[in-house]
């Protein structure tokens, strides 16, 4: 099968815009994974806190 | 739309505006906008980033929708003024195409929904996206001259999804904005289909004026339109909208019932449109005389809801609503 010119420039667009979409994805479930992270961290800080504030039982 | 088997290409020769095209731009805007004014009113505060991710999520999601839609009905847009033009019906992107980057963008979005914000929101993504291609593309849209009535639930979800991402709940607050547009949906497209019958009619899908003459269509747009707008000044009475929201909701629901009213004493849609299906483009845009109450009524339509969403923004960043 030999593709015409119109159709492999058509692929080649195609292609460029799926690898950037997929880097895109990759970006945000990284993003959210360490944001989180910070929000687990952060609780868990606040746990630890209240639980030292209120002393030994 | 059909094209013989030799004239094909080989591989597809869509490009990557016609993919973008497929999303409903338009529609996604609009979501963005609605989704954002939830997540915004919703009470507490939010990382900007996991927003902003938020958000892309549901417009993403919308946009999952669309183009699973127009894989559905590319055959029926084609038929269709309005719609002939879409990636689809003008044979530019494959249906099967179509389908697959609806149902992966579909997974991709809920998912990413569900692990940025919470599950409950990225389940209402989910739900809306199923609603809007399945049960309203495929089963409503084609039996039913109520099709747009039920179906206009679809388009009232992002802001109760936005409020969904932000809190991880739906209380009645978020309801009320569901409620604002599923109500004026019928108004708002009734409108548009009044002046436009004659494309429904071709296509087959049974539009109010199709089916029951416009006569009773404007009644029906002279009835939701009393129904929308007591439920577009409600978020004032109840002190979910502060004095803005107030004034904005009033004064634009009013203008809005004279347009309604002004349409339901017009002979809007009395007149077939046959001369218009045959031809150019641009017809549909050129308005007839007789259908201009129709064409106000739609335009002012759009207007209004931005307007109220856009009070709703306002009053919540400045810390003057719910």
């Amino acid at each position: 099968m030999r593709l015409t010119p119109e159709e492999l420039r058509a692929r080649k667009r195609r292609n460029v815009w799926i690898a950037a979409a997929l880097v895109a994805f990759i970006v945000l479930v990284f993003a959210t994974t360490v944001l989180r992270l910070q929000q687990n961290q952060a609780a868990e800080r606040a746990l630890l806190e209240a639980a030292t504030t209120a002393g030994p039982q | 739309m059909t094209q013989d088997v030799h004239d094909r290409p080989a591989i597809s020769t869509a490009q990557p505006e016609d993919f973008f095209q497929l999303l409903k731009p338009r529609v996604m805007s609009v979501v963005v906008f609605t989704a954002a004014t939830g997540l915004v009113m919703a009470p507490g505060s939010m990382n900007p980033l996991v927003a902003a991710i938020a958000i892309l999520c549901i417009a993403v999601g919308a946009g999952a929708a669309g183009s699973l839609n127009m894989a559905l009905e590319g055959e029926t847009d084609a038929l269709m003024r309005r719609t002939r033009g879409r990636p689809v019906a003008a044979g530019r992107v494959r249906k099967n195409d179509a389908m697959a980057y609806g149902v992966i963008l579909s997974l991709f979005s809920v998912m990413l929904l569900g692990m940025n914000a919470n599950w409950f929101a990225a389940g209402l993504l989910a739900l809306t996206i199923v609603y809007y291609a399945g049960f309203y593309t495929l089963l409503l849209k084609r039996r039913t001259p109520q099709n747009i009535v039920i179906g206009g639930a679809a388009g009232a979800f992002p802001p109760v999804i936005g409020w969904a991402a932000a809190t991880g709940e739906a209380p009645w607050q978020a309801w009320l904005l569901f409620l604002i547009i599923f109500l004026w949906t019928p108004p708002h497209s009734w409108a548009l289909a009044l002046y436009s019958a004659g494309d429904y009619a071709k296509a087959g899908i049974p539009m109010m004026p199709v089916a029951r003459g416009a006569r009773s269509t404007r009644l029906q747009i002279l009835i939701y339109s009393l129904v929308f707008v007591a439920s577009a000044v409600a978020p004032a009475l109840v002190g979910m909208g502060g004095m803005i929201y107030a004034v904005v909701s009033v004064g634009g629901g009013l203008a809005f019932l004279g347009l309604a009213w002004r349409l339901y004493r017009s002979r809007a849609g009395d007149e077939s449109d046959k001369a218009d299906t045959v031809g150019r483009e641009a017809a549909l845009y050129e308005v007839k005389v007789q259908a201009k109450p129709a064409r106000d009524l739609f335009a002012f339509s759009i207007l209004y809801l931005v307007a109220l969403f856009s009070a709703f923004l306002v009053e919540a960043i400045a810390g003057l609503g719910v």
